[in-house]
This record gives C-alpha cells, structure tokens and sequence, in this order.
C-alpha cells in the first residue's frame, strides 16, 4: 500500500512539473543607429522608421529620434527596417549641411530580451 | 483496408456471443446512474469489474445533423454520418473481463469555411484555413480493446485504443487530413478497506498530416497558417499548402469510491497533451506548439438502498497555451529558429452540482453549472470571452409492455444562459473575412441555448435464446438567441448478443 501512494505522489509529482513552456517576454527594444562612411557627424535626424516584421508582416513605425538613433519597443522577432527623412550633419570644415537619406535593411534580428542594436548605413539622395 | 475492418468487426461479434440476460445487461450498460462512475471507468482496472453482466451489440446507424447557420463555421453547419459499430464487454471467469470496439463511420460534413484541418476541437486554434471551404468528406475507423484482472485485493487493467480518420474534398480547395490517433491505457486498483482506491495511466500519440491542393490553376486561393483569433502567420501562408501535426500527451486519473453503493466517491484527472504544427516544405519546420492541460475533479455521495440518490459536483478546468516560433533567414530552404513566443491563451472553466435520483428502472438527473471560455492573443491585443449559466434535466426509464419487448426512453433538456462576454478586436486592421468570422464566433458564443432531445429504443429478445433486435431513434433541437437553431436525428438498428 505504501508503494501505492509513492507511485501517486510519483505521478503528481510528474504532472505539475510537466507544464507548458510559456515565453511571456515577447517584447524588446532595438535601438537603431544610421551611421555613414563620410566625414559627416550627424547632429539631428528628422526620419521615419519603418519595422516589417518577416514573419508575421506587422508593421511598427517611430519617428522619435535622438541624435542619429532610434528607440522601438516591438514585438521580439526579425525585422526588415526601412528609414527615410533627413539628416542635419556637421561637416569637417563646421559647416552644417542637410542632407536626404534613406536606409534599408532586408533582415535583422531582434530577439534579445535586452536591447537589440542596429546600426544601418545612410544612403544619401542629393 | 476496408475488406479487413469489416472481418475484424464479423470476427469480434462471433467470438464475443454469449449467453446473457440481454434485457438487463442494457439496463446496466446503459443507465444514467453510470454518470457517477463515468471517470473511473475510463481506468481499464475499474472498467472489468465496472459492470456485472456481459452485453454485446452490432449497430447499423446514422447521425444526422443540421444548423440553419453554422455556430462554428471552421465546424460545417452539419453532418451526415452512417456508421456500423460493434462493441462488446464479457467476463472470461471470475476474476478476469475482456471488451472491445470496433467502428466504421463515412459520410460527410457539411459548409466547412476557414477550416482545412481535420480534428478541429483539438487543434484550433493552430490549423490551415481558407476563405472558401466546402462540404467534406469523412472516413473513421477506430478499434479499442481491453483486458481487467483481480488478483486478491489488487485489480489491474490495460486498454488500447486505435483511430486511423481521413477527412477530404474532391474539388477545389482539395483539402486532406489524414489522422492517426494511438491511446494506450494502464490502471491498477486497490480494495483497502470498504474502499476502493484507483489510478490510471493513460499515454497518447497523434499524427496528423494535411494538405490543400488546387486543380484549376485559375481558382488558386491563399491558405492560411492560422494562430488564433483570426491572426495568421503570414510568411508561411500562401502557397505553403502542406503540413502536419505531430503530438501526443500523457493523463494521469486518481479515484477513490466506495466498493459498496454507499459514500463518498472522489475523482481527479490530470492530462497534458502538445501538438506541433511543422511545415512539412521547409525540412519540417517548426510553426506552432500547442499545449492543451486539463484537470478535471469530481467529488459526491452516493447511496442505494431501494433506490438510487447521488449528488456530485464537478470541475473541469482547462488552459491552452500556443507558442509561436520565429524563423529566422532561410538558407537552401532550411529556416532556423530564432526564437518562441507565447502568444495565445484559452482558459475554459466548467464547475458543475448534480443530483441524481432513481429507481430500478427510471432515473433522473439534475445538473446546475457554470461555464465560460476566454480566448487572447497577445499582442495585437485580441480577446474574446463568453460565459454561461446552464441547467439541465435529463430522464429515463426502462418499460417492458410484453414479455419479449423493452423500451428505453431518454429525454433531456436544458437552457444555456448568456451571463457575460467580451469581445475586443483590432477591427480596423483586419480584412473583411476574418473580420465576419470573429463577429460571428461571437455572435454564437455569447448567445443563449434552449437544447431539448429524446430518445426511443426498442429491443426485442427470443426466449431462450441470446440474442436480440433492437432500433433506435432520437431526435433533438437546440434553439439560439442569434435566430438559428440545429436539429440532430439519431438512428440505428441492431442485434444484442
């Protein structure tokens, strides 16, 4: 009889632990930098991010940049991430110029639970 | 295939023919005051000594069903199923029973829509969907067979149980849902005093694969990768026609009763099953986990002394989790995972009080209770919740007009009454299909349900001989709020052995 009720606290023992993985940490941030190859320091960014989620084809989008970067608070995944606006830079001689640009990336991954960063290369369009 | 269930299903009814009083073996197969025993007769050790007369039946029947508006579209607004079925329960001696069954059902389901899936109950929300649908064709078998000792004060039991189901279309959108479903049982019992105590183990595996073929290259329509609440994943929905479902899960059920008619009776069921829905293209990858968890309790009294009187109350609580996986950047058709989110989750909740009364030949059953379902998807944040308050009457009585004649009648009938809901909808964002199926799903979930049905079999014995005829035929109505009801006709012809 003993060996009856080890066998049931065996079993229950069994089935509590046997529970469904849940992931409840399904939101991140990914801070998004543009960056460029030329002699430029980019002081103000007036743009609109654009994040396509691959797999579900949701759509976040901010426009709240801080110096070059972005913050986004988006749902943990991979992203294609498109940027358009422009750009207040400082040129090597302290002139500022303002200079239109748009960035794009086809795939990147924010799965972190921290921060995600990305930094995309500016494609200027004057 | 066919040539062979049927030699199965001839083989069984021979071998299971004895000699038993036919008459009162129904009555004990198959009356109401079963429902008190109804958990711990799913433990095979219980199950041999759960009935005291040996009963075997042959029955040609058909269920038909029909609903002026399907209440779930995924479900068909109907079916119309002929089946032939075999069962049979017999003691070998005194310590040792043996039972089995044996089905074949064919026939048809009728106006399916955003379902290509088979076995929708247990895999939604996480299946294939359409815009189109159509009426489908069904094909079941199932075999189950099962064997109970007692050794002095030790009962011990093992149960199988087979289900091999195709479920498809001849036209366009062609869907084929092939299912192979194994449920084996192992349970042990205990006399301890005026006790008897029971556990079960019970181990499943399910298999499901599924397509959607089009023929007319001109009629092409996107399947959908559903993932609740009318969301779908929409990188592999589309063209990716083909998938399956690979699971399985493990129960574990506790009883403790009394082994005389009289006290209190206990049940506890604990079950977890998982199915993962892969792709089937794309190496088998992996687009959905579903992790059904159920636990089901039940405690009352019992006594019969004369005449019968039971009153039980009864919960059953279960939670669907659905993870998503991510995949990441495909490479020669291969796409890793990245990631697993949780993002759906069901909650349903049944709590009910029961009281049974009766005598050797009627019995009736009042229930009370409580039900309700809430649905979510994370994020976009969607939700759906309904909730009921039910009562249900359900009669019965056994009459014997002649010496060879006895009828059976079943009645039952009960109101289901809308006590909450709550549906929260991304409306804006979603298209004009999706948007109908979710205000109808709930349209049908919050409404309330006046359901009423009976009964009527006749089985007719030759005197000294072990077997029978019987018919049956039933019939039932269930009306809804949303203006639309549903009638059911049950009937079936037969021989008792």
């Amino acid at each position: 009889m003993k060996q009856f009720f080890q066998f049931i606290i065996i079993v229950l023992t069994l089935a509590v632990t046997a529970c469904a993985p849940v992931e409840d940490d399904i939101f991140t941030t990914a801070h998004i930098t543009v960056a460029t190859s030329e002699e430029l320091v980019i002081t103000r960014v007036q743009a609109q991010v654009k994040l396509t989620n691959v797999n579900t084809r949701q759509v976040t989008t901010s426009a709240n940049f801080e110096g070059p970067g972005v913050t986004v608070e988006l749902l943990r995944g991979a992203y294609q991430i498109d940027i358009e606006g422009v750009a207040t830079c400082q040129s090597p001689d302290g002139a500022t110029v303002m200079r239109q640009f748009r960035c794009q990336s086809d795939y990147a991954e924010c799965i972190s639970k921290e921060q995600n960063n990305v930094t995309l290369n500016m494609i200027f369009l004057d | 295939m066919r040539r062979l269930f049927f030699f199965i299903l001839i083989a069984i009814s021979i071998k299971s023919a004895s000699a038993s009083n036919a008459d009162s073996a129904l009555v004990e197969h198959t009356s109401l005051e079963k429902l008190t025993q109804l958990e711990s007769l799913r433990n095979p050790a219980l199950h041999g000594i759960g009935y005291q007369m040996a009963f075997s039946q042959l029955a040609l029947g058909l269920d038909l069903q029909r609903q002026s508006a399907a209440f779930v579209p995924e479900q068909g607004n109907g079916f119309t199923l002929p089946y032939l079925k075999v069962n049979t329960y017999r003691h070998l001696n005194g310590r040792s029973t043996v039972w089995g069954e044996a089905s074949y059902t064919t026939g048809r389901q009728h106006g399916i829509k955003w379902n290509s899936t088979s076995d929708y109950d247990l895999l939604q929300p996480y299946i294939l969907a359409d815009t189109l649908g159509g009426d489908t064709r069904r094909e079941r078998y199932t075999i189950s067979g099962g064997y109970a000792t007692q050794l002095s004060q030790w009962l011990l039991g093992a149960e199988v149980h087979v289900r091999a189901e195709q479920e498809y279309r001849g036209h366009d959108p062609r869907m084929r849902g092939v299912v192979t479903d194994l449920t084996l049982r192992l349970g042990g019992g205990y006399d301890l005093g005026t006790y008897r105590l029971g556990t079960a183990v019970e181990g499943n595996i399910y298999k499901q694969t599924n397509s959607v073929a089009f023929y007319r290259e001109e009629g092409v329509i996107p399947e959908y990768q559903m993932t609740g609440l009318g969301t779908e994943y929409s990188r592999f929905s589309g063209d990716k026609r083909s998938i399956y479902y690979d699971g399985g899960g493990l129960a574990i059920l506790l009883h403790a009763a009394p082994i005389s008619d009289c006290g209190v009776f206990a049940d506890i069921t604990l079950d977890e099953h998982r199915y993962h829905r892969k792709l089937a293209e794309f190496n088998s990858m992996p687009l959905t986990d579903l992790y059904n968890e159920h636990v089901g309790a039940t405690i009352g009294w019992k006594r019969d002394n004369g005449y019968r009187l039971a009153t039980f109350a009864h919960v059953d609580y279960t939670r669907r989790t659905g993870n998503e996986h991510v995949g990441g950047t495909s490479d020669a058709r291969y796409f890793p995972v990245i990631a697993c989110l949780t993002m759906y989750k069901s909650r349903m909740l049944d709590c009910n009080l029961s009281a049974l009364y009766g005598k050797k030949n009627w019995n009736v059953v009042l229930t009370a209770g409580y039900e309700s379902q809430s649905e979510k998807y994370i994020y976009p944040h969607r939700q759906m919740d309904a909730s009921h308050a039910y009562g249900k009457l359900q009669g019965q009585c056994f009459l014997r007009p002649s010496g060879k004649l006895l009828l059976t009648l079943n009645a039952q009938a009960s109101y289901y009454a809308s006590v909450d809901d709550k549906l929260q909808m991304p409306f804006a964002n979603m298209g004009e299909g999706i948007s109908w199926l979710i205000r109808h799903k709930h349209e049908f979930a919050k409404a309330n349900y006046t359901d009423f049905g009976a009964k009527v079999r006749a089985d007719y014995a030759w005197k000294q001989s072990q077997y029978g005829l019987f018919a049956q035929v039933g019939g039932g109505m269930t009306l809804c709020s949303a203006s639309e009801h549903q009638t059911l006709l049950q009937c079936s012809i037969g021989i008792t052995f």
